[in-house]
């Protein structure tokens, strides 16, 4: 018994460690109290106690469990990305880029630690890293699918000289998505809770609407003729939506930051359509990319992006007659995802960070300040140092 | 169960221990003994209410041979005053008060 008393009390020392200091101090009370306690069973009780007290004090098992489920995405999004058909040259890119982003995934918490804090606290901070996490996984997921056949035998239907350059350029965009969320999300950001879930939940539901409107969404699952003008004003609608939201949420994030100084104000405005934006594009990217991925596999599908997705990307001038199925998925496919997608993952996020501002400046012109709540909101602006001046000697 | 004053029963328990001599610093598993909380419920009790001010919490002034420092507790004036109100508003399930049915324990454990 003794022995297992002092495994209890080892376990006891090793997550007080985990624990600011503010708590660390009963931790360390509880573990002195033990000498008192009579030893055997008792004693071995109270150690216990006292694991537990500081297990849900650290959070440890939060902190486990967002651990197990990063490592267990990382796993599965390296599995799927791992094998291939042999000579295809999208494999080893696909391998680097999967390790590479779990590294960068991985130790971005740290770095924006360092910068902004911790995570806020909250429900809302935690969902949006939660969810941010995953979409990018799962981007990740499915763009490899798509890349491994498209440079396949015997498709074969992109350059995969540039291969490297777009898989670099890929993972730049998804760092800094990644960067951008932990550091809106965290406790010394300057973007209050409120503004990013507003920003975060339109952007997500604009980001499905867009989708379900768009080239790749709904109307892929119909079979059969569909007007041509019937489907140009769905997508002009999605199109308007995608410009509005960024707007609504930057002059809800604006009025809802009301108690704030002016200046401060207009911002959340900006940082909710920069929100709105990212969210959107980062939906939109993940549910497309994983629609062009089915692609070879659902003739019905097949035929609906040869006629539409030739009509919408002409730009991309591939769209040539029916050579195979699986050719002509992928050749639209690819091509729409290297040209759209990763521009509208770059492009998106700053047109909603300018729509918002500008909804931002227009709302904060038109109200006043409310009386601030103390120790509510992000932190503030310092002020400018006040200048002397001296009077010139008479 | 929580009574009408925003306390459990084991945190009533605990300020009505602590009611009992409240000038005195009292030891962690003493309380422990005479509310018959295991310390990981006892703890947090603790906890929430030192942050609230209801108790403060100091180490033991002299270094023990053979032993480490022990933390010691007791109810702040305000903690008193909070503790008192909340006991005389807490009946027991059996009209019993809090403070009485720490007296109870207080004299199963001395027998």
């Amino acid at each position: 018994m003794s022995w297992l008393t002092g495994v209890m009390a080892a376990l006891l020392r090793c997550p007080a460690g985990l624990l600011p200091a503010n708590r660390r101090v009963w931790a360390d009370a509880l573990l002195a109290e033990a000498g008192a306690v009579p030893a055997g069973r008792h004693r071995l009780a109270w150690l216990a106690g006292g694991v537990r007290l500081t297990v849900r004090e650290a959070a440890l098992a939060r902190r486990l469990t967002y651990a197990l489920a990063f490592a267990a995405a990382a796993a599965g999004t390296a599995w799927s990305a791992w094998s291939g058909p042999a000579g295809d040259p999208a494999i080893v890119p696909n391998r680097v880029g999967v390790i590479a982003l779990a590294v960068i995934l991985a130790g971005l918490p740290w770095a924006i630690r360092r910068a902004r804090g911790p995570a806020a606290g909250g429900r809302a901070a935690r969902l949006v890293r939660t969810g941010g996490y995953a979409a990018l996984f799962a981007l990740v997921l499915v763009r490899t699918a798509v890349e491994r056949v498209a440079y396949a035998p015997p498709n074969n239907v992109a350059d995969s000289s540039g291969a490297w350059m777009r898989g670099g350029l890929f993972l730049a965009v998804m760092a800094g998505y990644a960067a951008g969320m932990l550091a809106l999300t965290a406790r010394r950001s300057r973007a209050a809770p409120a503004t990013v879930a507003i920003g975060t939940a339109t952007g997500a539901a604009v980001g499905v609407l867009a989708y379900a409107l768009g080239p790749l969404g709904f109307p892929l699952r119909f079979t059969g003729p569909w007007p041509a003008g019937f489907y140009d004003a769905a997508l002009a609608l999605g199109v308007l939506l995608a410009l509005a939201a960024p707007v609504a949420a930057g002059l809800a994030a604006t009025r809802r930051a009301g108690s704030l100084p002016a200046g401060f104000r207009a911002g959340q405005g900006a940082k909710a359509g920069l929100c709105t934006g990212a969210a959107a594009a980062l939906v939109v990217a993940v549910l497309s990319t994983a629609t062009i991925a089915l692609l070879p596999y659902d003739t019905g599908l097949q035929h609906w992006a040869a006629i539409h997705i030739g009509h919408w990307t002409p730009a991309v001038g591939q769209w040539t007659p029916i050579l195979g199925p699986t050719r002509l998925g992928y050749v639209a496919g690819n091509s729409a995802f290297a040209a759209g997608y990763l521009v509208v993952l770059l492009v998106s996020p700053l047109l909603g960070c300018a729509f918002g501002a500008v909804a931002g400046l227009a709302a904060d012109g038109s109200q006043p300040p409310r009386p601030r709540p103390r120790g509510s909101g992000p932190p503030l602006p310092r002020p400018a140092p006040a200048t002397s001046r001296l009077r010139p000697p008479p | 169960m929580a009574y009408r004053s925003g306390f459990s029963a084991q945190t009533l328990a605990v300020l009505a221990d602590l009611c009992g001599t409240p000038s005195r610093w009292r030891h962690g598993y003493g309380i422990a003994r005479d509310t018959g909380l295991k310390s990981g419920t006892l703890y947090p009790i603790l906890i929430r209410l030192a942050d609230r001010g209801l108790v403060e919490a100091r180490w033991e002034d002299e270094q023990p041979a053979g032993r480490p420092q022990r933390h010691l507790y007791r109810l702040t004036p305000h903690g008193l005053a909070a503790a008192a109100a909340a006991l005389a508003q807490a009946p027991s399930t059996d009209g019993t008060p809090a403070s009485d049915r720490v007296q109870g324990r207080r004299r199963v454990a001395a027998g």
